[in-house]
């Protein structure tokens, strides 16, 4: 056991920052530092750059043009990437679709569909949700109706997240309704250009459009955009889940937002409350233990020598700790955070702040948390899962 | 950066759970409380494992291994809720190694390696709570040449105290702490043994100008290692405790049947338990961070172990007490073995600072940066 890195992934690290540095915008990452308005083109445009250098797909083996790195290298880079202030990498394309179909794909959507996802030019979108299937996802009712050499989609999906920039989309849709509902799902890519796909943002909490609707009427998709066989489809989106892991804590953003919860505490002048500072010290103990616990499931992949049934743990802390971050945030502005001005959320924008500047998105970020202990599968959903581990 | 055991950390770790699982089950606890809450020839039998000589150099008679080989065997004790007060052990080998002259490492580590002499911190007074710099006990020189020293102290909770050897004692001299240590057959030294909540065994330990050897004139950043020790080897027993407990009660929940099935089908139960394991492996991943901090530089050390106590506070709390919650009735008997896991961890809890305490020595440590590297 050791808490220490070796000196070949200090080296790695050193490496990996300073390519960061040299390569983030930094007006892209003064936005993410600052919790401001992120647009499409800062997103891609950072995924573009990732994509140059061969690491926006940086968990993929090598033979699909990943830099091989072991999942030790790969929590590193994340790591800087986070501390930089880099956006986070969509996932959808790179992190999600991408390693279906290297697993599951044929030669020829492989040969389509990859250079295009590790460049960063093709933005995907995630087609899982229903409105009648949220927690029981194997229920989704989205119909694909093969005709020939097509299949005719009809459904609707929804939380599509940042759809209105979808160029496609891979869906689960329902090929089949005999034996159990797991059976009868194929796992499906559509372009979103096709004919009778509408996309209609949904307007959030915090006001933003950050998810979508996505309606398919009798949409044409060629039945060579079907991945692996019909009706295996669920078998491939719960290869695509078990590639999530430690991803989806995102511990490396939990440390830099408590950072940023510090120096907002200490601007709005609860740093020495006892009371305040004491919560911060909480939030600061959990994120030390997630880490460790990030650091336990990468030491284990990377030696195959035990393995952590953890992933669940992982999801419920990690999210418990972003919606915990961003509302002890709020808190230390206290009124300063009561102000809605959507202005204020905007880099550059050179009207009068209430407050300090740093206080104009924080309340609309803890509101805009609440999806995370509800998004990739709810937390209580999550529950039943550890549950099976601990009693069966 | 590697969270792998390695084999012969293994094989430590089988010898001492089957040890436990043979020589320690819930009957053999009970007699050993029942006896007054100590066994020597229990005591005797760690000895014979080699494990009192864990810390101590090979050279000194012991096995000279580390924070990792500590918390390994920790676990395993605690997974048997072992009363025999080794973790003690650990923190008077680490304190002598570290600080006492050659001489009396001579004379006292070969001896705790064997297992024939057992050296207890004797810290605790009624007005310190978890305070180490309060410190009322008083030395003085007894010799012109100003190398014989006198204690007067009353020190509290001193574990097994009227059954140990020697004691690790802080005192003033001449306004500055020190650490000494003081034989228990010396004059002037009186005990008041009586058990504690978990079965073990305490002593208050009255010092009257007790003859003792001088440890080290730098008392206070002694007694925060030897605390720390203490802090680590006990984040380590409560994980194996905690283990064991997930285990009972997991065990229980699928056989107890209610509404005619097993009580391990209610969703809500099922959720407690969720909990209950998110506690025992957060708690798993504070220890190792505990004990793979324990030779650290002294700030990052104490910084880092009131995070570890404070997570491993809280989850002991929570797991000991919804391990009763899920048992019900049986739960809260003496008879059944739950209720003893949940006192023990009650009683680790408190150990070397409890949860509130360590909060604020997290608050009060706090950097500008975050994570487990800050």
């Amino acid at each position: 056991m050791d808490l220490a890195f070796t000196p070949e992934e200090q080296q790695f690290r050193e490496d990996i920052r300073s390519w960061v540095t040299s390569n983030l915008p930094k007006e892209i990452s003064y936005k993410v530092h600052n919790d401001l308005n992120l647009t499409r083109d800062d997103m891609q445009g950072w995924a573009k750059i990732l994509g140059k250098k061969g690491w926006l797909g940086h968990a993929w083996p090598k033979e699909f043009g990943g830099p091989g790195w072991n999942a030790i290298q790969k929590h590193v880079f994340e790591e800087e990437c986070a501390r930089a202030g880099a956006p986070r990498v969509i996932p959808f394309g790179p992190v999600m679709v991408a390693p279906v179909i290297m697993a599951f794909g044929n030669e020829k959507q492989q040969k389509q569909h990859l250079p295009g996802i590790a460049s960063g030019e093709v933005w995907w979108s995630q087609g899982y949700s229903e409105p009648g299937s949220g927690s029981d996802l194997a229920s989704v009712k989205c119909k694909a109706e093969k005709v020939g050499d097509k299949y005719i989609v009809n459904g609707q999906k929804t939380w599509t997240t940042l759809g209105q920039y979808g160029e496609w989309i891979f869906c689960l849709v329902r090929t089949s309704n005999e034996g159990k509902p797991q059976t009868g799902i194929s796992f499906l890519l559509v372009d979103m250009k096709s004919k009778g796909v509408t996309v209609r943002p949904i307007v959030l909490l915090d006001g933003d459009a950050e998810v979508n609707e996505v309606w398919f009427d009798n949409v044409e998709v060629p039945v060579e955009n079907l991945i692996g066989e019909e009706n295996k489809g669920w078998t491939y989106a719960k290869h695509l889940l078990s590639h999530e892991r430690t991803n989806i804590a995102d511990v490396n953003r939990a440390k830099r937002e408590l950072e940023r919860l510090k120096r907002i505490a200490k601007a709005e002048g609860v740093w020495n409350d006892a009371r305040f500072r004491d919560e911060i010290a909480k939030l600061e103990v959990d994120v030390v233990a997630l880490e460790m616990m990030v650091m336990r499931v990468l030491s284990a992949e990377k030696s195959g020598k035990n393995s952590l049934d953890v992933a669940g743990l992982l999801k419920i802390r990690g999210s418990e700790i972003q919606q915990r971050y961003s509302e002890l945030m709020m808190l230390a502005a206290g009124p300063y955070a009561l102000p809605l001005v959507r202005e204020a959320m905007e880099a550059g924008w050179q009207g009068d702040h209430v407050g300090a500047a740093h206080c104009a998105p924080l309340a609309s970020t803890y509101f805009n948390m609440r999806k995370t202990t509800i998004y990739g599968g709810s937390n209580e959903v999550q529950r039943n899962i550890v549950s099976q581990t601990v009693l069966g | 950066m590697n969270f792998d055991f390695t084999d012969d950390q293994e094989q430590l770790r089988d010898a001492v759970r089957k040890w436990v699982d043979k020589a320690y089950t819930f009957e053999h606890r009970r007699s050993v409380e029942k006896s007054g809450g100590f066994s020597k020839e229990i005591y005797a039998e760690l000895a014979g494992l080699g494990l009192t000589g864990l810390y101590i150099s090979e050279e000194d008679g012991g096995l000279g291994m580390g924070p990792v080989e500590g918390m390994v065997v920790m676990e395993e004790l605690g997974r048997g809720i072992v009363l025999e007060p080794f973790a003690q052990t650990l923190i008077a080998s680490g304190l002598l190694s570290g600080y006492a002259p050659s001489a009396i490492k001579a004379d006292w580590l070969p001896k705790i390696a064997a297992g024939e002499a057992l050296v207890v911190l004797a810290y605790q007074e009624r007005a310190a709570r978890y305070n180490l710099n309060v410190c009322t006990a008083k030395a003085i020189k007894t010799n012109a040449a100003g190398d014989k020293y006198a204690l007067t102290a009353i020190k509290s909770i001193v574990p097994v105290g009227d059954m140990a050897d020697a004691f690790l004692v802080p005192a003033m001299l001449d306004g500055k702490m020190a650490v000494f240590l003081v034989e228990r057959a010396a004059t002037g030294v009186t005990t008041r043994g009586y058990g504690t909540q978990n079965g073990g065994r305490a002593a208050e330990l009255t010092l009257a100008n007790a003859p003792a050897e001088l440890v080290t004139l730098d008392g206070l950043t002694a007694l925060e290692h030897a605390v720390d020790i203490g802090i680590a080897a006990t984040c380590a027993e409560a994980v194996g405790a905690m283990d064991k407990t997930v285990a009972i009660t997991a065990e229980y929940m699928n056989t107890r049947k209610q509404f005619g099935v097993v009580i391990s089908s209610f969703q809500a139960l099922r959720h407690r338990m969720a909990d209950v394991k998110m506690q025992l492996e957060l708690a798993r991943s504070m220890s190792y961070y505990a004990s793979l901090k324990l030779n650290a530089p002294v700030a990052e050390r104490r910084a880092a172990m009131a995070r570890a106590k404070y997570q491993l506070g809280n989850s002991m709390r929570f797991v000991g007490q919804q391990a009763v919650q899920l048992h019900g009735g049986i739960g809260v008997t003496d008879e059944y073995i739950i209720s003893h896991y949940f006192k023990h961890l009650t009683q680790l809890e408190i150990a070397f600072g409890d949860t509130m305490h360590q909060l604020g020595e997290v608050a009060n440590r706090m950097q500008d940066t975050a994570g487990v590297f800050a």
